[in-house]
């Protein structure tokens, strides 16, 4: 899987490619499936939900199949009772390829065949790079491919209030040494500089392991950041402990972190960036991925009421413009011809290109039409990904599950509480030395 | 004339204290689900009948409104939704004095536009130039809401979140759930207690035995059974028959054995009547122990059938999460992840889903008390 990481620098101009492609709409066609029913289960809850189940009906549409999607906030764990007792839902959607890839190894998923793979390949920018991160093993040992990326997203970025910078005579900083500078600024302003909230149900912890990585790209070099996902270096090794430190600085400081640091852990996600929208403004930055503005208020504008920054490269290492991304995996656990349908209806524009016009949706699919973007913002994205030098996947995401699911989340949640980095450190590495 | 004495007085308000710390919560329940939204955000349910205040951002209306009059480029319009009620304390222009003016003042701009601003939430926004921006600038409000209660909240979480589907669905769960177990389980209790047959204190044994049995180590390998079949006979291996089957093999132990324990307080004397009058077991069972049991039937259906409306975990598992499957607890625990900053939605689907125990609660009250003691006290 390692070499697939680095080959996916290729992603970057793969994304850029769908902000430029053509106008003009596609609308997929396709077999008559009238009395098929398709399930997919997946992790996504309002206002994902609605969308996908939106997307679905396109599919129930054009070939009389009935689609239900249904959603839950304990998925890591539900889906995996499900797949033991071998009654997943059709279609599962995956928030990390880790998870798929234990999924796989119970022999829960089925191989997806040659004409998907070869519509990846044809589709996809980059496309052999993701079919090698959707290509496990089952439970035979045997490699094969198993799932198709279905929205990806950017992780390394800052959101604010360009109004509150304004008020305030903030500038929007261009290195981890001025963001640190301005978050110390704004705090000696009596002003909160960051919303963190950890919370999501039983994935509770991962906003953290995000922090992390984007920190371990600023800090290290990229090999460093893939010898730590392959455990090639122990997660107990200073570099690591350093990066929970620097992640520490700020999420352990009082007076940086709406609520105090005793909040990071309780809140929720979802609700952490609505302090960017309170009056007084309880904080002026949100570091979270592209989707995060489908969890924002009612009726805030991009471009107006928010807007979003590169994560900042330290100026005084020579690491150049790391980005973050992940993305979530749509796979099959089995393959009636409705199921199937199913995937190669997603690897046809319409609805990429449907869910796009929704918002908080990135695709590396080349035939989509760049115009349907939500908004100029996300069309912004395009310059944080061509300008950025390395291109990492979510090391959480590729880790394997019981770690990059399990305690690496709880031990970042442990590490907002108080306990030490080096215990926390420990505790995970020795979880990771009990699955080898 | 009844004697009051210290201890009864000492007990009954410790009995008082004790129902209202139990009453409290959900009478904050269900003030909470009938107070207006932005209201509930930022007060607690203790408060609803004062004034509120309220810190607010608005953002004035852009360019294409406005209109030249007097010399100036006027943008004129209103913060608030018609009858809000709100009334403008202060305001400010800049997200760090959000309290910088009172109602008549002139607010000016950096770029020397002008803005006046009514209590009520009109505002005239001039400038001697004309306006070029497509969005207006920010207010910032500090207002004084009256209370207000409103219905809006049930409205939007039985129509528009589901939680009205979702009840339907847990009655189609929880009504079956309870009724084949107490239909099984009065045959079974009957044979238990009034037939003579070989192995029959050991089948007790058994019984009891799989009370202490957690059902949480039973999901997979049901499951496993359930899929198997369903793949035999093509259908879904999560369905309401299956939700039913597994609830009534959770459930038909324990009702069992309660019911059982009620019937071996029947006297003796009168089966033995019966049985001289010629009556076969049937006939006993159904002229004699059914008439009878009434009580306990009641007793063992409100448990039983309050468990199952209560459960989340065999739900999750045994069905789909869809909208056509999912559960109210399981739709609840959605919500509280989905729209976790949503609390009107939170407590007023919380409210809906206790109403069905509530009712049940209440119109066979006397009936729930016996089940608690039944079989405790032989008569």
């Amino acid at each position: 899987m390692k070499n697939s990481i680095k080959s996916l620098v290729v992603f970057i101009s793969s994304l850029f490619l769908s902000f430029s492609a053509f106008a003009g709409g596609h609308a997929y066609t396709g077999p008559d499936l009238s009395g098929q029913k398709v399930v997919m289960f997946g992790p996504w809850l309002s206002p994902e939900q609605e969308t996908m189940r939106e997307v679905g009906a396109i599919f129930e549409k054009a070939t009389g199949a009935t689609f239900e999607y249904g959603g839950s906030d304990s998925f890591e764990q539900q889906v995996m009772i499900d797949l033991k007792a071998g009654s997943a839902a059709d279609l599962v959607v995956f928030p990390q390829p880790g998870l798929a890839a234990n999924a796989a190894a119970m022999g829960g998923l089925v191989p997806l065949g040659d004409d998907i793979k070869q519509m990846v390949l044809d589709n996809y920018a980059a496309g052999q790079s993701w079919i090698d991160l959707s290509t496990y093993a089952d439970e035979n040992g045997n490699e094969q491919f198993n799932a198709i990326f279905f929205r990806t997203n950017v992780k390394s970025l800052v959101w604010y209030s360009p109004d509150n910078f304004e008020d305030n005579g903030y500038e929007v900083p261009s290195s981890m040494e001025e963001l640190m500078t301005l978050t110390e600024q704004m705090a000696s302003d009596g002003n909160t500089p960051w919303c963190i909230g950890l919370g999501s149900g039983a994935a509770t912890g991962w906003p953290a392991t995000d922090w992390m990585e984007d920190i371990m790209l600023r800090t290290h070099s990229p090999d460093v950041y893939d010898m730590w996902v392959s455990n090639e270096m122990p997660f107990n090794d200073p570099r690591v402990l350093e990066a929970m430190d620097f992640f520490g600085s700020i999420a352990l400081n009082d007076s940086y972190v709406n609520g105090g640091s005793k909040a990071v852990a309780t809140t929720d996600f979802r609700d952490a960036p609505n302090g960017l929208f309170t009056s007084p403004a309880e904080c002026m930055m949100h570091r979270q991925a592209s989707f995060i503005p489908a969890f924002f208020p009612e009726g805030v504008e991009a471009g107006v009421d928010y807007d979003f920054f590169y994560f900042p490269a330290f100026a005084g290492k020579d690491l150049g413009t790391p980005v973050l991304g992940a993305g979530t995996l749509v796979a099959a656990t089995n393959d009636n011809p409705a199921t199937i349908e199913f995937m190669k209806f997603l690897m046809h524009p319409e609805p990429h290109e449907y869910w796009m016009a929704k918002g908080g949706f990135l695709t590396p699919h080349k035939g989509v039409d760049g115009s349907k973007y939500a908004s100029d913002t996300f069309r912004k994205l395009g310059e944080i990904l061509t300008g950025a030098t390395t291109f990492r996947f979510d090391a959480s995401d590729l880790m394997p599950g019981a770690i990059g699911a399990g305690t690496f989340w709880t031990g970042m949640v442990d590490y907002t509480n108080g306990k030490s980095a080096k215990d926390v450190a420990d505790a995970i590495q020795d979880s990771w030395d009990a699955i080898k | 004339m009844k004697k009051i004495s210290l201890s009864s007085i000492l007990s009954q308000l410790l009995l008082l204290f004790f129902v209202i710390v139990w009453i409290i919560p959900t009478f904050g329940l269900f003030i909470s689900s009938l107070r207006d939204k932005d209201l509930l955000a930022i007060s607690g349910w203790w408060t609803a009948l004062t004034t509120t205040e309220i810190n607010e951002i608005y953002r004035m209306s852009g360019m294409e409104t406005q209109i030249e009059e007097d010399g100036y480029f006027k943008i004129k319009g209103t913060l608030f939704e018609e009858n809000s009620g709100k009334k403008i304390e202060s305001f400010g222009i800049n997200s760090k004095k959000i309290n910088e003016f009172k109602i008549g003042d002139i607010a000016i701009f950096k770029d020397e536009s002008e803005v006046i601003l009514d209590e009520d939430g009109n505002y005239e926004w001039r400038s001697k130039s004309e306006f070029q921006k497509k969005k207006g600038k920010r207010l910032f409000t500090t207002s004084l809401s009256p209370p207000s209660f409103t219905f809006e909240n049930y409205r939007e979480v039985l129509f528009k979140e589901g939680i009205g589907r979702a009840f339907i669905n847990t009655m189609a769960v929880a009504l079956p759930s309870t009724l084949i177990p107490l239909i099984i389980c009065s045959f079974f209790a009957y044979s238990l207690t009034w037939m003579r047959f070989y192995g029959r204190d050991t089948l007790l044994a058994i019984i009891i035995a799989s009370l202490v049995v957690p059902l949480q180590m039973s999901l997979i390998p049901i499951l496993t059974i359930y899929n198997d079949f369903g793949a035999l006979f093509g259908v879904a291996a999560k369905s309401y028959p299956g939700v039913w089957m597994a609830h009534t093999g959770f459930g038909l132990a324990s009702t069992t054995f309660l019911l059982r324990n009620f019937l071996k307080s029947l006297p003796n004397e009168m089966m033995e009547a019966a049985k001289v009058d010629g009556a076969s077991h049937y006939d006993i069972f159904l002229r004699i122990i059914i008439p009878l049991s009434i009580p306990a039937f009641a007793s063992i259906f409100i448990l039983q059938f309050l468990w199952c409306w209560n459960d989340l975990l065999v739900g999750l598992v045994f069905l789909d999460q869809v909208p056509s499957e999912i559960i109210l607890t399981a739709k609840l625990k959605e919500l509280l992840g989905s729209r976790g900053e949503n609390w009107e939605i939170l407590t007023t689907g919380a409210f809906v889903s206790m109403t069905v125990p509530l009712f049940i609660f209440f119109a066979l009250q006397r009936y729930f008390i016996r089940g608690l003691v039944a079989g405790s006290v032989k008569g």
